[in-house]
């Protein structure tokens, strides 16, 4: 079994035996309400082997939130134990010296933390949305390649789920989301952690990078009739100049990762210090990835802004060539700036300079984007209902971020506090306004998916605890910033540093909240939503070709494929009085059949990872060579399309024309058939 | 406006595609392919890169140079034999365009073998240096030297399982646009090998040589 | 550069306030922003700038963000223009201010980083040519310590950095394992310490006092103890320094390091002075280990640590390296 034994189960963790039997009751709760309701056919049939780009869009969005929640709570437990640890007269539990969590312990939690965040909770988030939303906008019935799609979510699944997996059987890395080397290579880190790490890791740079080929084939060759380029909705926008980042860099990533990888395993000397290896290659392929991958998240969040902020204006965003020329300026800057991650590195003065300079200039397109939404309030009538507040914030945290972002830029700056708390504040303040964004855009486009709005009252609540606890925890994080604190301690041996970390563990408490009042918000909707219902066109003022059709949409998306006349499609039409969806006869609708292969595949996967991780060869073999098989034999299928017939279509528009409530076993209106009463 | 004149004014204003057929298999399917290719250029590159870093003094950590390394011959020999099994491909596609079965089968028979012979001798090459000592694991330009072959040899390795499944594949159910369309994106992937090999050819072996 | 003066100015009175809300003592902790040497100084200086400039585009752009909320909220003044979604005027202001910006944000940041280069920083040229021999200090991060080598006195200090007032240090750096982050924040910015390869970094401190100096690039369960006392004192203190060091007696050879940069967490602190240090004992780390030597990570160390600084303990106590 490799490495693999009993002993590796820590079961003398009370912490983590406490979250095992969290784990097992939650495990034992699903299991159960799933049988209990019979609906294990149902999930089989509709989910786990769906290559219908809303639903996979969904189950994204659902591993992000729960990604989100594991990370929130390594999150609660790092500042917790910052807390305590204060001083060398501060006590210890748990066989800590300082606060409650060993050095060990605490590296991991950290970098599962950092990890989970930007990869397994921020990226599924934003490619679920981008699913969901990017076809129906441009009136696609599907993604380009729809059975990939499936493919990249069960890869990003299994990525995720081999970090939980590290939780009970050995342990996870414990040096930083982004991996150092040497300190990851084997004689510094020799555990299985950073095996963890590397392979969950990898998985999920493998599911991203398929599902950006997709996307990006899916704008450019499935769009309605009529939607030429300077058409498209700026979301869609937004989408093809992320992807066409993460198509670009993650193969890098995966480079990267892999030498790592042959230095662990084979004892190659790709990053160690000595023998010739080079450990600055690692920075410069890490953040050749790592810099591109924060515009990869933020530029679909800037996206979602652009749509929120003109629907809940009443008016034409302002400015959308200019909003685009600048999404692909950032996509195009963010390339040349890297560098500026280690600043710090003894780079000659020109270097640094050139690395500075080009990272300023990203500044220029961003700034520009703030000025457009603020325009296009200008002349407006602003509604602030929950998606537009969560924009709003955005908008806020942007103005902020950006502010110390160019903070960091200016390379004298950076070298004061490159490793300390300053950049952890900056980047968190981006990644909350990707975060708000997010719920902004789950407010806003939720209703198209469900058919039924969120309520607002638990939602106001959640929103405003966001915002107390954002300013709570990082005002004084940049403070600390200011007073020299440097990153990743466990312990604090600057007491000076004491009363901060303290105030920001109380404005953990609105977190707290927070996340109590998401869920509130969750299953007050959910009760209330026969209340809540809506029609095509949710919010009365939307702007772009999804809230054409039906909510919750229709499996076919669309009954007949629209034909596009202007930027604003469905403004268009309301203005012309061209609203009526329902027209002329219909057809049979060709769409891609369900398959398993997609989800076998990905839990081969989480087994290839597993095995490689704790060295168990025959399992890596086997999984491998199945992978293989299973792919030539999926080869051979021909036949892997479904036809909904024109009587099925005609049948489900009816039922959505007569204001039948579709029920939520046919979570995205599937119609199915069924024999009348 | 009743609902019926309101269809008709959608009607004549074109509103809904409603002669849409689905789109274009065979190009969405080659498209999504050259930015599969796209993916696999930018690890070459990155990897290529790597070799650029790793391929100073200082990184050969006292042990071989790159001359002592390489060996011109079985790179010259590697190099036929891809550019045989490319051309070899190429007239796969002519078969293809003939709708000759045969002729395609047997092409890529040919390219097949071409292939295997590039493969035979990227062994018996790695095979002398590890007998040489030489391995991997002695330096840091060992590793990317290496590192580089045998992800570009691994590509060779997956092209010609490929190909007999096209083979098998053109057999059972002859030019479906499912197989049209792997052939066509397999002659995309079997070219940029050979491209890459010129790549590897130009800086491993022969500034290997010079070096 | 009036502006830049002025900004200064009001700045520099702007970040009291913070400290006031927090502390209402003149120390409020808030490091990086009391300097107390030359290239930190500098540093600061060029910091203050830079926000600056940026506020002034900020706060604006803020307010302009309230004021056209307010004004065209549903039901507020502003008139309703649907339609209004272009102007090349505001699109050229628009791209102009952050052009502008970044283009005089820009030139800052050069000046600023050749002044403060590492290497070469040109600010102390320009300010010191006439501040004598600079102190040669060689810094060596192990896990997890730091060893402070002073090569023309041959002694060295764990821990704790000694160094005269006024006079530029010249610091040469490398680590034997993974790469540390050599930070006072009081003095001087970060530095990645890199094992197998030597940085350099030059300072010079202005005021005498204590300053406390920390690791910052993460390297491991030690990292949290790693920080170090810098004392900046007088030339004859430190004189007497550095003849205290010599009569300690303890001696540290190329062999004995090889002891010494074993894995060692400092808890509780970890001083020692050495009298007699190998003649080019940097030099032989930085080959060593380009060699390849490593001091490796114990598989469990990090999980019982208690046990494992109870031994570490004792072979400390067990004699000169
Ligand atoms: C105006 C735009 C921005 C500028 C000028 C900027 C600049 C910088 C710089 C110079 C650093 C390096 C700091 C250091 O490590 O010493 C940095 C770090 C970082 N930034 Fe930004 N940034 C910008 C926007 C963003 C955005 C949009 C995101 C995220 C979506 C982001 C996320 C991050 C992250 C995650 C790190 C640090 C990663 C780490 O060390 O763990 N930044 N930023
Ligand atoms: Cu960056």
């Amino acid at each position: 079994m490799g490495r693999l034994s009993l002993r590796q189960i820590p079961y003398q963790n009370p912490i983590l035996v406490g979250t095992f039997v969290f784990a097992l009751i939650l495990g034992a709760a699903i299991v159960g309400l799933v049988t209990y309701h019979k609906r294990w056919g149902v999930l089989w049939r509709e989910w786990l082997t769906t290559v219908d780009h809303k639903k996979i869009g969904v189950m994204y969005c659902l591993i992000g939130l729960v990604m989100l929640f594991r990370g929130f709570i390594d999150a609660l437990m790092i500042r917790t134990q910052q807390a305590i640890a204060v001083g060398p007269h501060s006590p210890g539990y748990l066989g800590a010296l300082h606060g409650y969590l060993t050095p060990f312990h605490a590296g991991q939690i950290f970098t599962a933390h950092g990890l989970i965040m930007v990869v397994f909770a921020a990226t599924p988030l934003l490619v679920g949305l981008m699913n969901i939303i990017v076809p129906l906008q441009i009136g696609a019935r599907d993604m380009a390649y729809p059975y990939l799609n499936a493919l990249g979510l069960w890869l990003t699944a299994a990525g995720a789920a081999l970090v939980m997996v590290s939780l009970f059987i050995g342990n996870f890395a414990h040096g930083g989301w982004y991996g150092f080397v040497p300190y990851f290579e084997l004689p510094y880190s020799p555990g299985v952690g950073v095996d963890y790490w590397l392979w969950a890791f990898q998985l999920s740079v493998l599911g991203t990078t398929l599902g950006s080929i997709n996307l990006i084939a899916t704008i450019v060759k499935m769009r309605a009739p009529g939607m030429t380029w300077m058409r498209m909705p700026i979301f869609t926008w937004a989408s093809l100049s992320a992807n066409l980042i993460a198509l670009t860099t993650f193969p890098v990533l995966m480079v990267c990762l892999a030498l790592l990888a042959s230095d662990r395993y084979f004892g190659t000397h790709f990053y160690t210090a000595g023998m010739g290896g080079n450990l600055m290659l690692y920075n410069d392929l890490f953040w050749v990835w790592g810099h591109p991958e924060v515009y990869f998240l933020i530029l679909p969040a800037f996206g979602m802004m652009s749509e929120i902020v003109p629907t809940f204006s009443e008016k034409t965003l302002f400015g959308y060539a200019t909003m685009v020329i600048a999404s692909f300026a950032i996509g195009g800057v963010s390339w040349g700036v890297w560098l500026h991650h280690f600043f710090t590195m003894a780079a000659a003065p020109s270097v640094n300079s050139f690395y500075s300079v080009t990272t300023m200039l990203v500044g220029i397109p961003t700034g520009v984007k703030v000025f457009n939404w603020i325009f296009t309030m200008y002349r407006g009538r602003v509604r602030f209902e929950l998606p537009m507040m969560w924009a709003v914030l955005s908008l806020f945290l942007l103005l902020v971020g950006g502010l110390t972002g160019m903070m960091n830029a200016f390379a004298t700056n950076d070298y004061m506090w490159h490793n300390g708390v300053f950049v952890v504040a900056h980047f968190h303040l981006m990644v909350l306004l990707i975060a708000a964004s997010i719920f902004g855009s789950v407010e806003y486009w939720f209703p198209k998916v469900f058919g039924f709005k969120l309520e607002a009252r638990w939602g106001k609540a959640f929103f405003w605890c966001i915002v107390l606890g954002t300013g709570w925890v990082f005002i004084p994080m940049f403070l600390l910033g200011f007073a020299g604190m440097t990153r990743r301690l466990d312990y604090i041996p600057y007491t000076q540093w004491g009363p901060y970390l303290r105030v920001m563990l109380v404005g953990m408490g609105f977190y707290i909240l927070a996340v109590a009042f998401f869920f509130m918000h969750l299953y007050v909707s959910l009760r209330d939503r026969a209340k809540n219902r809506v029609g095509a066109d949710a919010w009365g003022t939307s702007r772009s070709l999804e809230w054409m059709t039906h909510s919750p949409v229709p499996a076919y998306n669309f009954a007949f494929v629209p034909q596009v006349h202007a930027r604003d499609e469905w403004a268009w039409r309301k203005e012309q009085g061209v609203a009526d969806l329902k027209s002329g006869p219909y057809r049979d609708i060709h769409m891609p059949g369900n398959t398993g292969v997609p989800f076998v595949l990905g839990a081969l996967a989480l087994a290839l990872a597993f095995a490689l991780t704790w060295r168990i060869w025959w399992l890596s073999g086997l999984a491998l060579a199945l992978c293989v098989a299973v792919v030539i034999v999926r080869a051979f299928a021909e036949d892997t399309d479904t036809v909904i017939s024109a009587q099925d279509v005609e049948r489900a528009e009816r039922r959505y024309h007569d204001g039948e409530v579709v029920p939520m076993e046919e979570p995205m209106g599937r119609p199915t058939p069924r024999p009348a009463t | 406006m009743s609902v019926m004149s309101r269809s008709e004014n959608a009607r004549s204003l074109g509103l809904w595609d409603r002669d849409h057929e689905g789109h274009d298999v065979i190009g969405t399917r080659t498209f999504g392919f050259w930015l599969y290719m796209l993916t696999d250029a930018m690890v070459y590159a990155a990897l290529f890169a790597t070799f650029g870093v790793l391929s100073h003094v200082v990184n050969l950590a006292g042990g071989p140079s790159p001359a002592a390394v390489v060996h011109p011959v079985y790179a010259y020999g590697e190099t036929v034999a891809l550019f045989v099994s490319v051309l070899a491909y190429g007239g796969a596609m002519v078969a293809l365009k003939a709708g000759n079965k045969a002729a395609l089968i047997g092409a890529l028979g040919a390219a097949m073998v071409a292939g295997g012979v590039f493969l035979g001798l990227a062994y018996s090459d790695i095979e002398r240096l590890f007998h040489a000592g030489i391995v991997p694991q002695a330096s840091g330009y060992l590793s990317i030297f290496f590192g580089l072959i045998l992800y570009h040899a691994l590509h060779i390795l997956v092209g010609m399982v490929w190909m007999l499944v096209m083979i098998v594949q053109v057999m059972t159910r002859g030019f479906t646009s499912n197989v049209v369309y792997r052939l066509i994106n397999l002659r995309l992937f079997w070219h940029f090998q050979a491209v890459i090999w010129v790549f590897v050819f130009t800086f491993v072996y022969l500034q290997g040589t010079v070096l | 550069m009036v502006i830049g003066q002025t900004v200064k100015k009001w700045l520099r009175f702007t970040y009291g306030i913070p400290m006031l809300f927090l502390n209402g003592c003149a120390h409020s902790g808030l490091l990086l922003l009391e300097p107390r040497g030359l290239l930190s100084d500098t540093a600061v200086h060029y910091f203050t700038l830079d926000v600056g400039i940026m506020l002034l585009i900020i706060v604006p752009t803020a307010l302009l963000a309230i004021w056209a909320m307010w004004r065209y909220r549903r039901g507020g003044r502003g008139a309703y223009r649907p339609d209004w979604s272009h102007s090349g005027r505001i699109e050229l202001v628009v791209w102009g201010i952050p052009l502008v910006t970044v283009a005089v944000l820009s030139y800052l940041s050069i000046k600023a980083i050749y002044e403060l280069n590492p290497y070469n920083p040109t600010i102390l040229a320009r300010t010191h040519k006439a501040a004598g021999r600079p102190l040669r200090v060689d810094v060596i991060a192990t896990d997890w310590r730091w060893l402070f080598i002073y090569p023309r006195q041959h002694i060295a200090s764990v821990n704790e950095l000694v160094v005269p007032v006024h006079r530029p240090i010249r610091f040469r750096l490398t680590s034997t394992s993974v790469v540390n982050d050599f930070l006072i924040p009081q003095l001087v910015g970060m530095i990645d310490v890199m094992p197998g390869m030597r940085v350099k970094e030059a300072m010079v401190v202005n005021k005498p006092g204590h300053y406390l100096g920390f690791s910052a690039d993460y390297s491991g369960a030690g990292l949290s103890w790693m920080h170090f006392d810098t004392h900046a004192v007088s030339v004859a203190q430190f004189r007497r320094f550095v003849a205290a060091a010599r009569s300690s007696g303890r001696g540290l050879t190329d062999t004995g390091f090889n002891r010494f940069a074993r894995p060692f967490i400092a808890v509780g602190g970890a001083r020692q002075v050495f009298g007699r240090v190998q003649q080019g004992l940097f030099g032989h780390v930085v080959r060593e280990v380009m060699r390849g030597k490593v001091w490796r990570t114990p598989m469990d160390m990090t999980e019982n640590m208690v046990r494992y600084m109870k031994q570490q303990r004792a072979e400390q106590n067990a004699g000169e390296y």
